[in-house]
């Protein structure tokens, strides 16, 4: 993986020390050389210690192999770490009763491979001859490492937002809301009796869980403005991450947001995210329409057919997954019949029809349509159809049932019989909490960002800082945490979906449509 | 699978170490060989526990030598072709096995660095050795991307990386008892197996090039 300075901001000033452990740069310009035992040598970023250490310092688990944190107030504090030092947090890879270094030990250690308690470090961790200037600003980025007070995060309380986007169905974001303000009011009624026991015990502050307070930021207006409006709202109320959220179509801003303000961004209820890996911050669930349209090109590959007629309303999210597989190299001739924004159309059913007007029996007709749409579309054409299994609403998408022969569904999720304990779970907690399942998908979705945070935070040992939220979802996602709607979720250092494939449906008809899947599970 | 000792000690009993840990465990020191641990103490129960622990602290790779049963899976290749797993392993030459994935930054690049240096230190000998990796996150490690991560190893022609489905993988590492539940829970191992063998030898741990080269000039002696 290779990091930018850019994905990742320094703490420090100093650049030289963020160049030297996220690059592999030293401060000469030269390249970091690791030397590991038996002779084999890196260089550069694949040397650099956020390799293993990670953004946050705090380390790692890779099976039985600990890698342990190294900000400065574990390696130069003036005593060992151990278990009751209630100062420290103490995320997993910590080790106990660590021999405090100085800055000259370390660049001693890091040369030899022995520590000043006489003990060899693992293999994994390579030798590294620093000359003075190089281990100076080392060790000046690792004291500064961790060091910083974090954004919305206090001894007894962690502040989260969610972003709802201007362009969000009302229906849809109030029923989002309702999902996380429930979660967070329960949170917050578990975690005043876990203080309050602490205290009656006399425990130390330790591994008490904070409160949970929700904010809601509801950007106005243009997209360019958001970027301005959402730094404006963690200027006033900073939080430590931003938890699901949700919009219709653009959503770049809020993404551009949470990298460059080191804000963790969860798995927003959204259709067109960005694809940029490299970016450390925002997290999906997946590609949404960019993976649909990969998965219609992968059906369309082999098929020597006609032209394809894309339908979708400017400024939705359609618009990006057909553009998208526009440029999938299918080779066929590619129609595009935009519609007006919904708000925009008052004639929606003239509109669809002339849009489906003119169509030859080779062509596919492919729809990014929303279920208002899918619902008034007349006569079906006697082609292929395909059609957007997310935009249109999955199992629950209104398609007339004189199309449903051959409408072909993408399914981004895991199929209904597959996914039915997990969803029986959603359904009996919106029950329980009084929530009607209007919007099924968006509540579970919603309901599982809020498990995962929950299933994160109680594994970061009081490590309450943002790249460490990370690297923890990134290492516990694929195993304990739950998967909601999806097959599988898993994430690791550049990867940023979760989810990463899946099928071709058809739908049947009646109240609860049989799903069949004319495809396997598909990662395009 | 079945689980055979070649070199266990007299003083130990082959039950003794199947009940402990279904495999022999030798410390290997430094680069130049084998030295191996004393037996576990089997009037102290928790002896072998003690040993591992110490040796592992120590840096110590298990090495073991099994027979494994590969089921018939169907595989992916670096170059999008579809390959069964007994193809993919082969049998007219010795093979190496490791498991990696692309975007893995800890275990993984040392795993496929000690592949390269095996490779580089065999010489025109290469050609004769086979080296497998199979990805433990298919759905990430597309072709694509296991063609772009076996050039920044610079793996040769006779090194190849192979992806298919979770299930397909999942099949893969649990022949070879290589299964931790996820990507993220995988430790670093490295299997070898002499042509026309069915016999594997097992390094758990961080095997260097030169322990591994050792181990497979004493397989072609063996075979």
């Amino acid at each position: 993986m290779t990091w930018s300075l850019a994905a990742i901001a320094a703490p420090s000033q100093d650049t030289n020390g963020a160049a030297l452990y996220l690059t592999g740069r030293l401060p000469d310009g030269g390249e970091l050389e690791a030397q590991r035992p038996g002779g084999v040598v890196s260089r550069g970023v694949d040397a650099a210690c956020v390799q293993c250490h990670r953004p946050s310092g705090l380390g790692t688990r890779e099976g039985d192999v600990v890698v342990p944190p190294i900000i400065g107030r574990y390696l130069f504090r003036s005593g060992p770490v151990n278990e009751r030092d209630s100062e420290l947090p103490h995320p997993p890879g910590v080790l106990p009763n660590v021999y405090a270094y100085t800055a000259a030990s370390l660049a001693q250690t890091l040369a030899t491979g022995i520590r000043p308690d006489g003990r060899t470090l693992s293999p994994l961790m390579p030798r590294y001859r620093l000359d003075a200037g190089a281990s100076a600003t080392l060790a000046a980025y690792l004291s500064e490492l961790g060091a910083a007070v974090v954004a919305g995060v206090t001894a007894t309380e962690l502040q989260f937002a969610t972003v709802v986007a201007p362009d969000a169905d009302p229906g849809a974001r109030d029923a989002m809301l309702q999902v996380l303000q429930r979660y967070f009011a329960i949170q917050r009624e578990l975690a005043a009796v876990q203080v309050q026991d602490a205290r009656t015990e006399g425990r130390p502050g330790r591994h008490i869980a904070r409160v949970w307070q929700l904010h809601v930021w509801t950007l106005t207006g243009a997209p360019d403005d958001w970027e301005r409006q959402l730094a404006e709202f963690q200027a006033r109320q900073p939080v430590f991450a931003v938890i699901s959220g949700i919009g219709r179509g653009e959503w770049a801003p809020v993404h551009a947001f949470c990298q460059s303000r080191r804000v963790p961004c969860l798995f927003p209820n959204i259709d067109v995210p960005v694809v940029a890996e490299q970016d450390f911050y925002p997290v999906y669930f997946s590609r949404g329409v960019l993976l649909e349209a990969d998965l219609f090109a992968a059906r369309l590959r082999h098929y020597a057919g006609g032209r394809i007629v894309q339908v979708y309303r400017r400024g939705d999210a359609g618009a990006a997954g057909a553009a998208r597989l526009r440029l999938a190299g299918l080779g066929a001739e590619f129609i595009d019949r935009s519609l007006p924004p919904v708000d925009a159309d008052l004639t929606p059913a003239a509109t669809l029809e002339s849009a489906l007007a003119g169509l030859d029996a080779g062509d596919t007709l492919l729809l990014w349509l929303r279920p208002a749409d899918l619902r008034l579309l007349g006569a079906p054409p006697s082609g292929r159809v395909l059609a957007s299994g997310l935009m249109g609403g999955l199992e629950d998408a209104p398609l007339p049932a004189a199309w449903r022969d051959h409408a072909e569904f993408s399914y981004a999720v895991d199929l209904p019989e597959r996914r039915e304990v997990r969803q029986r779970l959603a359904r009996s907690w919106l029950q329980t909490h009084g929530l009607p399942p209007t919007f099924p998908r968006l509540q579970t979705d919603t309901w599982t960002a809020c498990r995962i945070l929950a299933g994160i935070l109680d594994h970061v040992g009081d490590a309450y800082v943002p790249e460490f939220l990370l690297e923890r979802l990134e290492m516990m996602l694929g195993r304990r945490l739950p998967e909601g709607y999806y097959a599988r979720l898993g994430l690791a250092p550049g990867q940023r979906f979760a989810s990463k494939g899946g099928y071709l449906v058809r739908l049947g008809v009646g109240d609860e449509p049989s799903v069949t899947a004319v495809t396997d599970w598909t990662v395009p | 699978m079945t689980v055979r000792e070649r070199r266990h000690s007299s003083a130990t009993s082959l039950s003794v170490v199947r009940a402990f840990a279904a495999v022999a465990v030798f410390a290997l020191v430094g680069a130049a060989g084998l030295a191996r641990a004393d037996a576990p103490d089997a009037a102290d129960p928790h002896a072998h526990h003690r040993q591992m622990m110490q040796q592992q602290s120590q840096q110590s790779i298990r090495r073991s030598e099994i027979e494994y049963t590969l089921p018939d899976v169907r595989l992916v290749r670096q170059d999008g072709k579809a390959v069964s797993l007994k193809d993919a392993i082969g049998d007219d030459r010795p093979v190496l096995v490791n498991f990696i994935y692309t975007t893995c930054t800890t275990i993984c690049p040392l795993s496929s660095q000690v592949f390269a240096q095996f490779q580089s230190k065999l010489g025109a000998a290469k050609a004769k050795v086979h080296l497998v990796s199979f990805s433990i996150d298919p759905e990430q490690d597309t072709p694509a991307r296991l063609v772009e991560y076996a050039q920044k190893f610079h793996a040769g022609p006779n090194w190849e990386h192979y992806t298919g489905t979770v299930e397909a993988s999942v099949a893969v590492q649990r022949s070879f008892d290589a299964y931790r539940g996820d990507k993220m829970n995988h430790g670093p191992l490295t299997l070898m197996r002499a042509a026309h063998s069915k016999q594997w030898v097992r390094f758990d741990g961080f095997a260097s090039a030169d322990e591994l080269l050792a181990e497979y000039q004493d397989l072609i002696a063996r075979h």
